[in-house]
Order: C-alpha cells, then structure tokens, then sequence
C-alpha cells in the first residue's frame, strides 16, 4: 500500500513536473509579426503568397511550439493543432517561426487551415491544453505587404511597419530609431551627454560626501558626550596622543597581528622525514575511546558558597 | 575481394570526415594570432604578475575561443546549448558583474572614504575619463551605443564594462573587457607620467592630515544610505550599485561573517574564473581582429590618461578653496579612476619616490573606492540615455 502511495506521488510530482517545465517553456512564445495582405512579400515553399504570422521564442532554450494551437476564431482556440511529429515546431531560442494563414493544412506544418482577411482579422496562440491562452492580437486594416510588429521585437507594442522582417527581429529596418540614436541627433559631440553624466554624477557624490559628514558629527556625538562625562583633561590628553600617532603605526601593528593569527612563519616545527616516526600511545589519540563513548550523565557538584 | 574494397572506401571516407573536424583543418590565421594574443595574457599573468587573477582566465579563455572547429556541433561559445553559451549567458545577460560587486563590496573598506568624505570628489572627477572617451568614440564614428561602451573602459572597472557593453554593444564585448583589463593591469605604466607631468614639486610633497577613526555606526550607515541615495538618482545604476552596498553592509554589519566571507572569497572566485573565461572565449579573430577593435585600444589608452589627469587636476583646484593643513596631496587625484586599489598604490608609489615617509595609501583609497560608486553611476546614466 505504501509503495502504491510512492508511485502515484511519484507520478504525479513527473506529470506536474513535465507539465510546469512545458508550461513555462510555451510561455516564452510570442506573436511578433503578422502580415494580412502578401502581393510581393514573403514566398512559401509553394511558390505560393498569402497571409503569415511569425511566432518567436523570447526565452534562452529551444522551445517546441507543437501541440499549440493557432486560431483566428476566439470561440474555437482549438481551431489548428500544430503536429507534434515535425521536428521544426522546435523553436530554438530567440528564433522564429512563420506560419501561412493559406487554409491549405496539406501543405503541411506551417500552413494553416484557416486564413486571415479583412473580415478575420484576429489571431492567438493557444497552450497544449487548448485552453490556456499565451498570446494574440487583433490586426488593424493595412495596405498590402504592410506588416503588423512588436516593437521592440517580442516584447514591445504592436504598430504597423512599413517592411516585413520574416522569420527576423522586427528592429531590423521599420525605422526603428534607438534611444541613443535619438539622443545623438540632439547632441552629435557628445558635449551635452558628458555636461549632464558629470553634474549628476558630482551631485550624486556631492550630496553623499554632505550626508556623511552630518552622519559623522552625528554618530561620533555620543561618544563625546561620554568622553566629557570622565574626566575632561585626561581624554584630552588620550585624544591627542592618538591624533598624533601615525596611521602607519596602526597598519603595521594589524599586519603583525594578521600574520601571528594566520600563523605565517617563517620556519616550521615539523620535520619532513622518510623515517618511521614511532608514536607511543596515548589514550587521547584512541579509537577504542574516541569511537566507543557510552552517554553518561554528567553530574555537577556544585559548590556551595 | 569487392567487400574489403568497399571497407577501404568507407574507412578513408570516415578519416576524411574526421580529419575535416580536426582543428588542423579548420584552421585560419586569425586563429593563430588569436591563440598567440592568449598566450602573450598569460605570460604577462605569470612572468609580469600583471592582474593574474583575471588575466590567466581571460588568456586561457581566448584560447578556448580560437580553438577551429567545425561549427553546428555545440562545441563553441556562441552555438546554442554547447556548455561554453550556457556559461556564457551570465556575460550576456549582465549576471556575473554584479555578483562580481557583491564581493567587491564585501572586501571594501570605505572607512578612508568615510573618514574625509570630501575626497568622494576627486572619484566623480575622475569619471570624466568616460564621457571624453565617448565624445572621441563619436567623433571617430562609432555609434552613440558603441561609443558608451566604449567609453566605461575609462572607469576603469573591468565588471562594470562588461555589464555596458553587454547592453549597449555585445559585439564590442570582448575588445571592451580586453581593453579594460589590459589598461587596469597597466595602471602603474600609464598613470605616473601623467602625474608627474601635472604636478610640481612642491604639490607632491604635500602632507596629508591622519585619517579619523570611524565608528561601526558610521561604517553600518554607509552602504544604506550611499543605495538609498545613488539608485534613487539612477536607477538603471541598481543591479551594480545594490549588490556593492548590499556587499558591504554584510562585511560591516559583523554578523553576517559567513556570508561576506562567502561573497569575498569562494563566490567572487567562482564567478572570476567564469567571466573571465568566457569573456576570453568570445573573442574571436572575426570580431576580435578587426578595425574597431584598434579603435577601441587607442581610446580605452586615452580614456585611461584622460581619467586620471582631470583626478589630478580637480585636486589642484579643490586646493585652491582648502586651507593650509588641510591640502590634499594631487597625487592621489590619480586614484579618482576605479582600478582598485592598483591606481591607489600607484599614488603611494610616486609619493614614496619624493618623500620616503610620506605615506599615501590610506588617503588614496578614499578617491579610489569613491571611483567605484562614480564609475558606476556614471554606467547608469549612459544606460538611461542610450539603451
């Protein structure tokens, strides 16, 4: 009865083990690009133009998309299973996959039976489970082989682009210009970047450097307070005496310490020998002792008075 | 007789395809001067005792990273799944540098710092070693993101640059880390020129007032506000800053022994050994031996001299509004640039040469650990911009 207990734990802990393991590698899916109207843009291997939606893996390990569902009908999540026997469903990380919204599934993996127009204009991506919704998006109407893309690619916003980037990032061309770039525009020299980084960086110390020194008159308070508590003239003379020794005085007395506590010497007690060396015996060293303690209680005679 | 014929052709066909593996075959000129470039690292590790602990993994790394093979095989660095991409994914993803600050912090005495917070300054002053290396970077045409890359080998903090240029321009990564740590280990070569030059006689032997005894109060409260106050001005700042601080609150609090123990030795180790390697692999002859990366050298130099001239030079005129007795040494100015504590030996080195006993160590630590908090703010902020 037991061992039935530890095969179904077992079982349930690998199913739920696989199941969260597949769960989070699905996750890293995305939608990233999705083009509704093709008259000069990307070819299947048909030779054939239709609509496409490119799913990428956002995550750092190869993901396999079979077994997803894509859909252009809410109320049917179920609409298109990936085939699980393809190995290109494998997504390796950070690499894409396009889909043919073509509605000719005999074509294969890659080509949907379902298609994407005007009137359909919707499409999502589907967990195994079928139910499990990981991502989707609804196309706005767009002039032909105008795509629809994340920006920045796989995470950001979804905005129309005027070049397609199949099975590529999406920051490729569309005009995408980089905050770095933006800011060179307004300051090609670098004069202005180097005017802001070092005033911040100056007011970041400065203030710090302001703190501490209100922290150090605060926290060295109390111990002139103590120190005027005893007696005054004494502590002068102590507090004088210490400002006076130098803080090389103080390196060399830790090093000295440093180097007696980790026990560097210069020569060593013991002697290398290829002799036998003989070693009387000594209860202390025994096993028969050390080994074979019996727990015995301890009794405290305790001193009166 | 046709069975052992077609048992030939298959062994010669099999040898064939092997010797095609073989590095032998794969082989390319860049891969041996690539090789050679290890090499030369590990000698200036092992005979010149020039930062071995990262120039060993770096020089060895590169030649893991120049070995030829014959790629789709998960052998190299940048092949998905091969166990180099994996270690390497902590350099990708900035993950080593902050723990590489973790035990920064944890092995950092801010007390010099502490006890004449003033000298925080000359640490923000130096950080202009940064912005003139972009500003030349942009002029010679690299790219705003590229240019910000490059232009942290001035902070002189190899972590530090690793973490820019993993964001702003991963391909640059292996020149930038390479040049930063071949310029930190270069410290005591390229500063003193550049302070003796810009000092006169009377300036170096400037006598420096003892530094105070700081309590642990003071030591505790450090690194709690220094977080609070720095990443509340950059944010983009905080997985360096936060783990610095976190670092070295665990080394002053005294009850977390165990823990800064931990993050100043085994795991600073560990993760040493692992970017240092892996940033050595992915220098590759392509990438590594190109045009740029020249550019990259001749600016990570000047970002270097830059750097640790406007140290000196701020001290000079901070001198100007301190009284006498309170004078700073402009020797320490050099210290401003982050290379801990090479830059800060540096100083006592060159002061010990015009006065045997006046010893400048302690006071050069303060600008010197000060250099790190700059450097890495100013990282921040050429994230906030270019990113």
């Amino acid at each position: 009865m037991m061992r039935m207990k530890r095969l179904i734990l077992a079982t349930v802990l690998v199913v739920f083990g696989f199941v969260s393991v597949n769960a989070q590698s699905v996750f890293d899916l995305r939608i990233n690009e999705v083009m509704l109207f093709n008259r000069t843009s990307y070819i299947d291997s048909y030779g054939e133009r239709s609509a496409w939606i490119e799913i990428v893996n956002t995550g750092y390990n190869s993901v396999n998309v079979a077994g997803c569902f894509l859909t252009n009908d809410i109320s049917n999540p179920m609409k298109y299973r990936i085939p699980s026997a393809d190995p290109i469903a494998l997504i390796p990380q950070q690499q894409y996959l396009v889909f043919f919204a073509n509605g000719k599934s005999v074509h294969g993996t890659l080509h949907l039976n379902f298609t994407l127009d005007s009137a359909n204009r919707f499409i999502a991506l589907f967990a195994p489970d079928g139910r499990t919704l990981i991502d989707s998006t609804t196309l706005p109407i767009m002039d032909a082989d105008k795509s629809f893309v994340r920006m920045p690619n796989g995470k950001g916003e979804w905005q129309i682009s005027e070049l397609a980037t199949p099975n590529s990032t999406n920051e490729l061309f569309a005009g995408h210009v980089t905050a770095g770039e933006k800011f060179v525009k307004f300051d090609p020299y670098g004069f202005i970047m180097a005017l802001t980084a070092m005033t911040v960086v100056f007011t970041a110390l400065l203030v710090l450097y302001r703190l501490f020194k209100l922290t150090a008159r605060v926290a060295q308070k109390p111990i002139r307070i103590q120190f005027r508590k005893s007696k005054q003239a004494k502590v002068d003379v102590v507090e004088k005496k210490m400002e006076e020794i130098p803080g090389e005085v103080f390196a060399a007395i830790s090093a000295a310490l440093y180097f007696y506590e980790t026990e560097k010497h210069d020569q060593e007690s013991t002697v290398l020998t290829i002799e036998r060396v003989s070693r009387r015996y000594s209860p202390w060293s025994s096993k028969l002792y050390s080994l074979q303690q019996t727990p015995n209680r301890i009794v405290v005679h305790r001193k009166l008075n | 007789m046709e069975q052992s014929g077609s048992f030939f052709s298959f062994l010669i066909d099999n040898l064939t395809q092997f010797l095609s593996f073989t590095g032998f075959a794969n082989f390319t000129v860049g891969h041996g001067i690539m090789i050679l470039i290890g090499l030369i690292f590990i000698y200036l590790a092992i005979a010149k005792e020039f930062e071995p602990m990262l120039l060993v993994p770096i020089g060895f790394g590169i030649i893991v990273g120049n070995i030829p093979f014959t790629p789709g095989y998960q052998i190299g660095v940048y092949e998905s799944g091969s166990v180099l991409n994996y270690l390497y994914f902590g350099v990708l993803k900035g993950i080593y540098p902050p723990l590489i600050f973790l035990g920064i912090g944890a092995m950092t005495d801010f007390s010099a710092l502490i006890s004449n917070p003033k000298l925080m300054l000359i640490g923000a002053a130096a950080q202009f070693g940064i912005f003139g290396a972009y500003m030349l970077a942009l002029l010679l045409g690299f790219s705003p993101q590229e240019a910000g890359a490059i232009g942290i080998i001035g902070g002189a903090d190899g972590p530090t640059a690793i973490f820019i240029s993993s964001k702003l321009a991963p391909d640059l990564m292996g020149a930038i880390a390479i040049s930063a740590y071949s310029y930190m280990a270069l410290v005591p070569v390229i500063q003193p020129p550049v302070m003796k030059l810009l000092t006169t006689k009377k300036e170096r032997l400037v006598r420096m007032k003892p530094p105070r005894q700081v309590s642990k109060l003071e030591k505790i409260i450090f690194p709690i506000l220094g977080l609070l106050l720095t990443t509340f001005i950059v944010p983009s700042g905080l997985p360096l800053l936060g783990m610095l601080f976190f670092g070295n609150l665990l080394k002053e609090s005294t009850v977390t022994k165990r823990l800064a123990d931990t993050a100043k030795g085994p795991l600073v180790d560990i993760v040493t050994i692992l970017i240092g390697l892996t940033v050595g692999a992915s220098t590759q002859s392509t990438t590594f031996l190109t045009p740029k990366s020249v550019g990259i050298f001749v600016l990570g130099a000047t970002s270097f001299v830059i750097a640790s001239a406007t140290g000196v030079i701020f001290v000079k005129i901070l001198n100007l509004f301190l009284s006498e007795g309170n004078k700073i040494n402009p020797l320490i100015g050099n210290a401003g640039v982050s290379a801990v504590p090479d830059s800060a030996r540096v100083s006592q080195v060159v002061g010990l040469e015009y006065d045997k006993s006046n010893y400048l160590l302690m006071h050069a630590m303060g600008p010197n650990v000060a250099g790190v908090i700059g450097s890495t703010v100013a990282a921040g902020i050429l994230l906030s911009f270019l990113a």
